[in-house]
Parts: C-alpha cells; structure tokens; sequence
C-alpha cells in the first residue's frame, strides 16, 4: 500500500490542497479567498501554504491589482500528483478495512 | 489498519480517519465550486442589475419606446455578459458563456414573449411584474442545485416585485421595479460576491 503524503496530511493542508485541486490547471485562488474557503487565520493559513511551496505543491504569485496586493496560490503539477496519490492512499485505507471485515 | 499515529516516518491512520480526511476533501470541492458558481452569478446579476435600471428609468421617462427599450436592454444584457463571461474565463479558467446558455437566453426571451404578446395581451404594468417573476422563478430553481442564496435573492425580489404590482398603481411603480430589480439584482451580486 502507498504511504501518506505527510505534508498533505495535516488536516488545514490537506483542505487547501483539495480546494486548490478543484481548480482547473493553472488557475489558482487568491489567498482571500482560501483564507474564506478553508476557515483558517491569515498567519496559520499563510504558514502553511510556505510549507507546501517548500515541498512544491503549490506555487505562490503575489502581484499588485490596482493598489492592493494581492497573493494567489496555485497547485502545481508535483502537488496534484502527490494529492492524487494521497486520495487513493486514504481509499486503500477505507478499502482495505472493508475487506478485513 | 488499526494504528493511529507515526510509525518511523509513515504516517498511520484507521478508516475513520481517513473516510474523515475524505469527507473533508468532498467538503472543499464543493465549496470551492459553489464559490466559482456565486463568482459567476453575482457578475451577471450586476450586469442584470444595471440594465433593469435603465430599462425603467428609461421607460418611465419616455414610456411611448418601452417596444423598443426592452428589446434593446435584453439584447445588451446577453451581450454584455457574454463578453464580461470571456474576460472572467481568464481568470477563473470557467467558460461560463457558450453556445447553449445562448439557446437558453433564446428559449427563454420566446417562452416569455409567447406568454404576454400571444397567450395574453399583458399591458405595461403586467410586463413589467411578468418579467422579473419569470426571470427569478429561474433563480430559484437554480438555486435548489446550485446554492439556497438563489433561492432568497429570486423570493425576495419576487415579493418585492408583488407588492409593487398590488400596491404602486401608478407610473411610480417603473422606479419602484428600477430599485428593487436593478437595485435588488446589483446588492444581491455584491453580496454573493464578498458575502459568501
């Protein structure tokens, strides 16, 4: 059985990395947004999106729209990989306890 | 399964947990898309917004051109929204505007004119209560798949729009309809946009 991804496991992580999945490719949420989405502080949710753009998972742009900042994040290709992989992983967990029943 | 916790550098969870973390993902997705599909609204209900003022506006100044005020304000709203959907689609990466919300804008502008110029012969004011009741019975039904705020706006404005047939009889009733359609649609749009 494949291991879980020990960067997308913990519980806020693994929300912005689904949320950030739902999107198209390239497209991304501004951090706002996500900061709505996933119910987390600014510094708590801001830490831990440095932790996944450390492992690759997402990319970070921060650019001015008018004369406001405004930071998005986007999921790269390693880090859908890795939720992918991290998905099927907790659907082998479920399904296996099935067949041990 | 049946540990919990970190086992040298894997981590270990049980079923619960991990149908837990799927829930949560379920969560997120439907959330995220609910939110691309408020986005998407509240632009078209301003758009909407704006030009059910006009239109009011317009007809109450000069009510002998209401014939050719509406025609002109539908067909800029689809317009309109079709070009502000194309420059969204950028962002968001949705394409919202295609050939089949189109054919529904269509089916939907003929169903109405069948219904006030051939079934009935509505007059002015009934036109004018008609088209908004028609336009948000849609975004209540829409708002049974697609998120309860539809819901709220289209009765909301429905009753609003009710009250102004029974209760305005006079030519008051276009600025009536220009504030709580136009104006309705406008505030419901921002409060999808930065409410939700």
């Amino acid at each position: 059985m494949a291991e879980l991804d020990d960067v997308i496991h913990q519980p806020l992580r693994l929300r912005i990395m689904a949320a950030l999945n739902a999107l198209p490719v390239s497209i991304g949420l501004e951090f706002s947004r996500l900061k709505k989405l996933t119910g987390a502080t600014d510094g708590n949710l801001g830490a831990h999106i440095e932790t996944l753009a450390r492992a690759g998972y997402v990319a970070v742009d921060k650019a001015f729209v008018g004369k406001k900042p405004q930071t998005t994040v986007t999921a790269t290709a390693t880090g859908r990989g890795a939720f992918a992989r991290h998905v099927a992983t907790l659907q082998e967990i479920i399904a296996a306890s099935e067949g041990d029943q | 399964m049946i540990a919990s916790g970190v086992q040298g550098n894997s981590i270990m969870i049980d079923r619960k947990e991990a149908s837990a973390a799927l829930s949560d993902i379920n969560d997120m997705v439907r959330r995220v898309r609910q939110s691309r599909i408020y986005d998407l609204a509240s632009q078209f209900m301003v758009v909407a917004g704006v030009f059910v003022i006009a239109g009011n506006l317009a007809t109450y100044i000069a009510p002998r051109y209401a014939l050719y005020i509406w025609p002109s304000i539908n067909v800029l709203t689809i317009v309109v929204s079709g070009v502000v959907s194309t420059f969204d689609s950028r962002r968001t990466g949705l394409r919202s505007f295609d050939f089949r919300v189109f054919v529904a804008f269509v089916l939907f502008y003929a169903f109405g004119l069948l219904c006030t110029g051939v079934l009935g012969h509505f007059g002015p004011r009934q036109m004018g209560t008609f088209w908004p009741i028609y336009f948000m019975l849609f975004y209540c039904i829409a708002g049974l798949w697609f998120g309860r705020a539809l819901i709220y706006i289209g009765l909301g404005i429905t009753v609003l729009t009710l009250i102004g047939y029974f209760f305005i009889t006079t030519d008051l009733f276009l600025i009536w309809m220009a504030m709580v359609n136009g104006g309705g649609l406008i505030l419901s749009g921002l409060w999808m946009r930065w409410g939700e």
